[in-house]
């Protein structure tokens, strides 16, 4: 046994975390926050850069060929950012399921383009009866000749104004059987009949995606047509526990925010923190951080080593999706005041807690399945 | 014992002609906006008046003693007014003005005859609206440290300092505010209150950018600043309740502002989620046949009711005069712990659709987006969780010889 990062996992560490600390100052994340992509073309140009575009995509088709480990150990950094943006969306999930469900020239024909950052993917799964889940897809591509044509609302799409390409996911065939007869379609997000909209309120990146008899071409579908489920649950297997990472990061800002404030504001005359209240505030911040951590890496060392992995990676996503939207709460308790002022920061922790708690299933979801994978 | 206000014939006459006057007096296009930092100047300007309006019949402070421009009126004949107000989704007083719910009280406790005369009428008759103003960058949970200075000159004070996390949108007429009169004394021992015209040279006010104006003691003000006095002139006559006698000011203050005042209404966000839950289609039913949905209804529910008890037992224990310790902050605490359960509840009941205001995806029309942020901001306006439960521990007597009063009120 050994739980700790090899050496060049460490070194990976380290300038991950000296590239958010120069590059990304605190008022430039303030200032993505307030556009609608979450993203500057120039920070894209450095991440694509950095090879952080290409982590989950194997070196034959021009990526990093990373590793989900390191792939998460640049998430985590990026989580302690926040740094928001479409990276997750278009680099690792979008990635991974060109990778599960593509033909090889379509693995060719894209994802180099994704890891150099000219191409941004968007996962057009969710609906307005919203869900993860193979049944929760009920948008029909309708065949037409040697084409289908999309209609329908898509909702809580992540990205997709930041995207050049959206991987619709459809239904080509109704049957009983909800793991059968999805496709993914790649489309441009610019074709004629695709309208995207960001959605106000307190989340970023979300948006509601509208296809008005969008026409596409047989060879715009990824791979085959109907079985696109098999090839995307993989791709959501290894998906999540880099989300994981991501909000695992956010969590030890969160917890380095609360420490620190605790330690230097002083009320009655001491430093708050010692305060068993505040204090109180503070380990539940530093359970909930160490809990995601350790659920999520070892569900990463599963999938690696091929072990059955997926009760570890629901087990993960539950713990981290509370855990990181109770982290927050608890930050603000130690804070009051000071940390709903915009400019302090926290909110950007807070606002990601809620943008991603449902991304790729809610705690809910994952302790359904979770129940599933121990047959319960 | 009995949980429901009844009524007399002449309470119901009463009613009516509360009803009638409210009727031609609330104008048709008074809005509660969702968001109130959405409240326009003119939608602010038509409650000032209706303020005046009810202040003019002694409505606006329906207890306070008729001389001073209150009502006089009984508890029962009070609550009809909170109850016909509240018709509307209107509170008393119709706008943000804790300097004058939770200062007139004040005033009343430990002003002089003479301050009494001269600055109730114009409180309790809607004339003025009042800024609190307590909190300080160094002085939060700890508002006995307060900084700002007051020192003594001729028959002046002049006052240096600054106060934030105060106020509201469009601004105040005095500022009901705690400083420091004596930087060498001991504390609490030290701190006077005074009541101070907005409109003097020296003070000056930023705002400050937030998730939310969270609400002491649950008013929404839609905005907060930071207020600064340079070389402030106030005359002495405006210093309450006696110089460094301020702590003592500050509990019947601080008594209201922690739940103390209780209240008949209840949380509306509640009905609004069961409504929604019962009237949007998920999957082919409606979310509220959902049992996991249900579950989370039920939940939210019973804080709801929880929370208007303890509302309502600390509104009948404050106008029948009786004694209380920790009620009025036991309220407090609960509101803001539950607001947050009942956000999480919301997110777990509705997914995404929880955290986005979108008219086409959002039937509860922002409600919901709203209270979200506001339930993360309100836990600390008007005393943190923990400083609420600081104050119930020392009321109950926890490891405590004598246990501490609450303070005094009207």
């Amino acid at each position: 046994m050994d739980l700790a990062l090899t050496e060049q996992q460490e070194m990976l560490k380290s300038t991950a975390r000296a590239f958010l600390e120069r590059e990304c100052p605190r008022q430039l994340l303030l200032e993505l926050d307030r556009t609608e992509t979450g993203m500057s073309p120039a920070l894209w140009s450095q991440l694509a850069r950095m090879g952080w575009l290409g982590l989950a995509i194997p070196a034959e088709y021009g990526g990093e060929g990373a590793g989900l480990l390191d792939t998460a150990v640049v998430y985590e950094q990026l989580g302690r950012g926040p740094l928001g943006g479409p990276h997750f969306s278009s680099a690792v999930l979008g990635a991974l399921i060109v990778l599960e469900c593509g033909t090889e020239d379509q693995r060719r024909e894209i994802l180099p383009r994704v890891a150099s950052g000219e191409q941004i993917l968007a996962v057009v799964y969710t609906e307005p009866d919203y869900g993860w889940g193979p049944e929760s897809v009920k948008m029909t591509a309708r065949r037409d000749g040697h084409d289908y044509i999309l209609d329908g609302v898509k909702l809580f799409v992540h990205d997709a104004a930041a995207a050049t390409h959206l991987l619709c996911v459809a239904r080509t065939d109704q049957g009983s059987d909800p793991t059968a007869g999805l496709t993914v379609f790649l489309v441009d997000r610019t074709e004629p009949g695709v309208a995207v909209r960001t959605l106000p309120g307190f989340i970023s990146g979300l948006g509601e995606v509208r296809f008005e008899a969008v026409r596409v071409p047989q060879w715009a579908v990824l791979g085959e047509t109907g079985v696109a489920w098999q090839g995307l649950s993989r791709a959501f297997l290894r998906a999540i526990p880099v989300l994981c990472a991501y909000k695992v990061g956010g969590m030890e800002a969160v917890f380095e925010l609360a420490v620190s404030y605790s330690q230097t504001r002083v009320q009655f005359g001491q430093p708050i923190g010692r305060f068993q209240r505040v204090q109180d505030h503070i380990i539940d911040i530093v359970n909930h951080l160490d809990a995601a951590r350790w659920a999520t890496y070892e569900a990463i060392w599963k999938l690696e080593t091929g072990r059955p992995a997926e009760a570890s990676v629901h087990l993960a996503k539950a713990v981290a999706s509370e855990g990181f939207y109770r982290a927050c709460n608890s930050c603000h308790e130690v804070h009051a005041g000071i940390g709903v002022v915009r400019n302090y920061g926290l909110v950007l922790y807070t606002k990601a807690s809620r943008s991603l708690y449902s991304y790729l299933g809610d705690p809910k979801f994952h302790k359904r399945r979770l129940a599933a994978a121990l047959e319960l | 014992m009995d949980f429901e206000l009844k009524y007399s014939p002449e309470q119901e006459a009463f009613r009516k002609e509360v009803r009638a006057f409210l009727e031609a007096n609330i104008p048709p296009d008074l809005e509660e906006p969702v968001d109130p930092a959405d409240l326009s100047y003119e939608q602010y300007l038509m409650r000032r008046e209706l303020g005046r309006k009810l202040g003019e019949r002694g409505w606006l402070f329906p207890t306070f003693p008729k001389e001073y421009g209150g009502g006089g009126l009984p508890m029962e004949l009070a609550v009809i007014i909170e109850e016909e107000l509240d018709r509307y989704g209107l509170s008393l007083p119709p706008f943000y003005n804790t300097g004058g719910t939770l200062g007139a009280p004040c005033i009343l406790v430990w002003g002089t005859e003479e301050q009494k005369r001269h600055f109730l009428p114009p409180i309790l008759k809607g004339e003025v609206r009042v800024w609190q103003l307590l909190t300080e960058p160094g002085a939060g949970s700890d508002l006995a440290s307060v900084k700002t200075l007051a020192v003594r000159d001729g028959d002046h004070y002049v006052i240096n300092g600054q106060k934030t996390f105060v106020g509201s949108l469009h601004g105040a007429d005095w500022l009901w505010t705690i400083v420091c009169t004596d930087p060498n004394g001991r504390r609490h021992e030290n701190l006077s209150w005074f009541m101070i015209p907005a409109d003097l040279p020296g003070i000056s006010m930023t705002p400050l950018d937030l998730l939310m104006a969270g609400g002491e003691g649950g008013a929404s003000p839609g905005a907060k600043y930071t207020v600064y006095f340079d070389n402030v002139r106030v005359p002495a006559f405006n210093l309450i309740g006696g110089e460094n006698n301020g702590w003592k000011v500050a509990t019947t203050h601080l008594e209201l502002e922690h739940g103390g005042a209780g209240s008949i209404r209840r949380n509306r966000i509640v009905d609004r989620l069961i409504e929604y839950c019962k009237t949007t289609y998920r999957n082919g039913r409606p979310l509220s046949q959902d049992p996991d949905v249900q579950d989370l209804l039920v939940e939210c529910y019973i804080d709801a009711e929880i929370g208007r008890l303890f509302n309502l037992r600390n509104y009948w224990l404050r106008h029948t005069r009786r004694p209380r310790t920790y009620e009025g902050p036991q309220a407090s605490l609960h509101r803001k712990v539950s607001g947050l359960r009942i956000a999480e509840a919301i997110l777990k009941a509705l997914g995404p659709y929880a955290l986005t205001n979108d008219p086409a995806w959002d039937p509860s029309g922002g409600h919901l987006e709203v209270f979200h942020r506001a339930s993360i901001v309100a836990t600390h306006p008007g005393g943190t969780i923990e400083i609420q439960k600081v104050i119930m521990a020392r009321r109950i007597g926890i490891g405590r010889a004598v246990r501490e009063e609450a303070g005094t009120v009207v």
